[in-house]
């Protein structure tokens, strides 16, 4: 199975000493490392305002990761993990790689239309996105 | 105005004799009052040269409606982050609907993907389900 992508979003209580939020993503890491996968970025977002209350709360501290695995068990474990944690109050893993994989994509069909077009008298453009002239001259250029 | 109808149309016997002439020399001045003097026959020709060039100009509604354009379009978004709070937050309403495409204006599959991102948000306490209270 091919390598899968994740990112992994988890809330603290705002009042958690941050050694506390750093020793939940040590054992986060180390659990992912013994499962076969990787946490390949760690973020700490800090203390934002949340957008509704949970667990009577206003206030978290966001913790943000990419996660690599090729197979669900490191997710599993992760997710086992951070519903046991006491700080965390909420946390969710999203897939991402198939969406990168189209982002990709996207990208390189719109670097190679911009490199051939200016040989070519504009078609209507396949894609939905009509893309300026302006930006499309930008492109070619760089 | 009367004087210058003058050429094109019977007026009033008091007006040709006064300026009859500056109305016969400047013929379009002419033209576009007598599309005054005859009301709803005016605007009509106009209208009917703007039709092809304009179609949001149409009958007795003579507003223009602005083209909405998929503001992830112009920008050429290949990916909408659902981290991004700020980015999705012009797309729900204060109480915390997601805007239909009608009122925004953007494209079905950023839409599509428009969605997806502002519900992982929601999920993730970035952006409200509902406004509180």
């Amino acid at each position: 199975m091919e390598e899968r992508q994740y990112d992994l979003i988890f809330i603290c209580r705002p009042d958690t000493p941050e050694a506390d939020v750093d020793k939940v993503i040590a054992t986060l890491e180390h659990a992912a490392v013994e499962k076969g996968g990787k946490i390949e970025k760690t973020e700490k977002w800090g203390r934002k305002r949340m957008a509704y209350r949970v667990a009577k709360l206003r206030e978290g501290f966001f913790v943000y990761l990419v996660v690599r695995s090729s197979h669900g068990e490191v997710v599993k474990e992760l997710e086992r993990r951070l519903k046991v944690a006491e700080p965390v109050i909420k946390y969710l893993t999203v897939r991402l790689d198939e969406e990168l994989k189209r982002q990709e994509k996207l990208k390189r069909h719109r670097d190679r239309r911009a490199a051939r077009r200016p040989r070519k008298t504009a078609p209507v453009p396949p894609q939905p996105s009509s893309p300026a002239p302006s930006g499309e001259q930008s492109a070619a250029t760089s | 105005m009367a004087d210058e109808n003058a050429p094109q149309h019977p007026a009033p016997p008091s007006a040709p004799t006064t300026s009859g002439t500056p109305g016969g020399s400047s013929s379009p001045s002419g033209a576009h009052s007598s599309g005054m003097s005859g009301g709803p026959g005016g605007p009509r020709p106009q209208g009917g040269g703007g039709r092809p060039g304009g179609p949001a100009k149409r009958g007795k509604r003579n507003f223009v409606r602005k083209k909405k354009v998929c503001r992830f379009c112009v920008d050429k978004v290949d990916y909408i982050d659902y981290k991004k709070a700020e980015i999705l937050s012009p797309f729900i309403q204060d109480r915390g609907k997601i805007l239909p495409r009608r009122m925004t204006g953007t494209c079905a599959r950023h839409q599509r993907w428009l969605t997806v991102a502002i519900k992982r948000a929601q999920n993730i306490a970035l952006l409200p389900f509902a406004a509180e209270l």
